[in-house]
């Protein structure tokens, strides 16, 4: 849907995210701080773009159609090559639950529902850095 | 717990200026006996006590304190309450208040019980909330939408080189977000909306509770209908399942069918009867019992029949709520099926000759244990009444779904009574009625006596529900009934000690405890206490 990048094959960052306005800004600001932005909209397509496009980081929304992030969650980190890919969880305030269950699968870091923009461009930045330490 | 009758008949006898042996006389009893009854050494009740109560020009409850006893009951438990807890108001205070000041009591009291299902609501809301899906979903896409116009609004501030076709579409997006978030809101407040409306402070269940309590479980207008009713099914051939369904067809045109579920209802899949108005069908599921379908179609011709006598008995100021109304019209209609099926004046009798053995009555006029266990609380004319009794219902879970109180008898408000109850070990031998003396810790005594059972399974995946009912009768009249024989009536000793639920009950050294006793009665923690006793804080005295 939006862009994929210079290179058809691998991109920084990978949008997992069903909410198109969601989706627009986060592709968007994301893009704007200097990354490559590849993005999908459902949990099975997300499956398929990391191994397609792999990316540094993945920005991961729970409620998703198809597949839950938590199920993508789960699958990558059981493949020897996404087992420590960085994971950004974006979670719904007041379901405390879910961050639980997103730290036992082993997500990277959360950013929670509403957001603001410079919450998710910092928590994406660390992760880059560690990704390239 | 017995009230100081004896003082009180003197006190007034005194304050009217009868002497002893002329009051005697115009009661119609000796003197001496008078005056043993006046210093408590004999109880008196029946004929006589309304005799006294009449020529005393009294009501008869001033005498027994019967309401006078549920306030201080009801206050005890409202001083029971853990917000109370430091204030350490126990019974004496219960009594003292009532005793003073009867109407602040009451007042205290039904405070107490707004406030409980104040509380009630609060925690189904509460509930509701977390769990209701519609409303987890409209909470879902609120905060989608408030992300999105969130972040698009930051975006439109924060970034000073947007192009055009870029601000464009930000801005439409904030405002198709906003338009969304908008819509769900109302849907939102709607569904409060329709919360707050329904809302009441005291229950429709307890309105109908208390009504069916304040008129004694006797509504004779009903007894006389049933009885008139119950000539009109006879006309068709005695009263059997028969004859009612004849009745049925020939007064209302009402059929009558026995199935499996009817297929284009499948609400009738979790239900052993329904009556179909419009069609005029009264459908019974295949395995329902025959005492079931002959109550149930009693229960029909008593609706039909009886509708404007129940539409006045419920048009009550007792009654606020159209939901109150319905709940009562219900209980009422059942009553008159009751009396319908159960005349009084012949099942009195049979209740009596029987010593109140509930399985041949049970048998005699093909009804269920509760059935006629509900009948026999409710033979309460004044002339002709039967052993006052009170009645209980449990679910398997412990939880009392009905009761009717016995004047004098400790019942808990809600929720589980004392474990040691009959009503609980009718669970463990299901299908036989179980007995036993108890004795509360006030002295009192009275025969329990339960059974427990359950409907018939259609089906092998079905599950069976049992419910266990409970009958209660002064020791008193425990020689008159089935269930007291062969029992020791007169050593207390072997009287099973109970009270009415622990957190109400002061016996520190049963074995059965659950709860703590209320802190008012006893500050002593001694249930789940460490091995090593040590003070926690402040005012806490340990063991």
């Amino acid at each position: 849907m939006f862009a994929q990048g210079r290179n058809s094959v691998s991109v920084d960052i990978l949008i997992v995210e069903d909410e198109p306005s969601i989706l627009d800004s986060l592709d968007f600001i994301l893009s704007r701080a200097g990354w490559v932005i590849g993005s999908v909209t459902d949990g099975e397509a997300a499956i398929s773009a990391v191994a397609e496009m792999a990316p540094k980081v993945v920005v991961l929304d729970v409620m998703l159609p198809k597949k839950s992030g938590f199920e993508v969650l789960k699958h990558l980190r059981a493949q020897p090559g996404t087992k420590n890919l960085p994971v950004l969880m974006l979670t719904a305030k007041g379901q405390q639950q879910d961050r639980r269950i997103a730290e036992e699968l082993g997500a990277n870091n959360f950013v929670t529902k509403p957001y603001s923009n410079s919450e998710v461009v910092d928590a994406v930045r660390q992760l880059m850095e560690q990704a390239e330490a | 717990m017995r009230s100081p009758i004896g003082l009180k008949i003197r006190n007034l006898r005194k304050s009217l200026d009868f002497s002893q042996s002329g009051f005697a006389k115009i009661v119609g009893i000796s003197p001496s006996y008078l005056n043993l009854i006046e210093a408590n050494k004999r109880d008196v009740g029946g004929m006589l006590l309304q005799r006294i109560a009449a020529n005393l020009d009294v009501e008869l409850e001033v005498l027994t304190g019967d309401s006078e006893q549920r306030l201080i009951n009801d206050i005890e438990e409202v001083f029971a309450d853990p917000l109370l807890e430091s204030l350490k108001l126990g019974p004496e205070d219960a009594r003292n208040l009532v005793a003073t000041n009867p109407d602040a009591g009451a007042a205290l009291f039904r405070i107490y019980r707004g406030f409980l299902d104040a509380r009630a609501e609060a925690v189904a809301m509460s509930n509701r909330l977390r769990s209701d899906p519609l409303l987890s979903e409209l909470l879902h896409q609120m905060l989608s939408q408030i992300t999105a116009v969130r972040s698009a609004a930051e975006i439109l501030v924060d970034v000073p080189d947007l192009d055009e076709a870029q601000r464009q579409r930000f801005h439409a997006s904030v405002s198709r977000d906003s338009l969304s978030l908008s819509d769900a809101a109302q849907n939102l407040i709607g569904e409060f909306e329709r919360d707050a409306v329904e809302h009441h402070s005291v229950t429709p269940m307890r309105e109908v509770d208390d009504l069916i309590i304040d008129e004694k479980n006797h509504f004779a207008p009903l007894e006389t209908l049933g009885d008139m009713l119950r000539q009109e099914v006879l006309q068709f051939g005695g009263f059997t399942e028969v004859s009612l369904e004849r009745a049925l067809q020939s007064k209302f045109g009402v059929m009558v069918q026995r199935s499996e579920s009817l297929e284009e209802d499948t609400e009738s899949n979790s239900r052993q009867f329904k009556y179909y108005a419009e069609q005029k069908l009264m459908w019974f599921q295949g395995n329902c019992t025959m005492a079931t379908r002959q109550f149930q179609l009693s229960r029909l011709y008593s609706e039909l029949s009886g509708a404007d006598q129940l539409l006045e008995l419920v048009d009550d100021k007792r009654l606020s709520s159209p939901a109150s109304k319905r709940l009562a019209y219900r209980a009422l209609g059942s009553y008159l099926a009751g009396s319908l099926s159960l005349p009084y004046d012949a099942f009195l009798t049979d209740a009596e000759e029987s010593k109140y053995d509930i399985d041949f009555l049970c048998q005699k006029y093909a009804a269920s244990f509760e059935q006629v266990a509900h009948r026999l609380v409710t033979l309460r004319a004044p002339e002709r009444s039967g052993i006052p009794f009170g009645f209980l219902r449990s679910d398997p879970a412990g939880r009392l779904t009905k009761q009717f109180p016995l004047p004098g008898l400790q019942l808990p408000n809600a929720g589980h009574a004392c474990p040691l109850w009959a009503i609980y070990g009718a669970f463990r031998r299901p299908n036989e009625v179980i007995r036993q003396i108890v004795t509360y810790p006030d002295g009192s005594r009275y025969l329990f006596f339960a059974k427990s059972s359950s409907k018939r399974a259609a089906a092998y995946q079905q599950t069976p529900f049992y419910t266990s009912v409970m009958l209660a009768c002064d020791i008193l009249y425990a020689d008159k009934t089935v269930y007291g024989e062969g029992l020791q009536l007169t050593n207390a000793e072997l009287d099973v000690p109970v009270g009415p639920t622990c957190h109400m009950c002061i016996r520190r050294d049963c074995s059965h405890r659950q709860e703590e006793v209320l802190a008012s009665v006893d500050s002593v923690n001694s249930l789940r206490t460490p091995l090593i006793d040590r003070k926690f804080d402040i005012g806490d005295e340990g063991k």
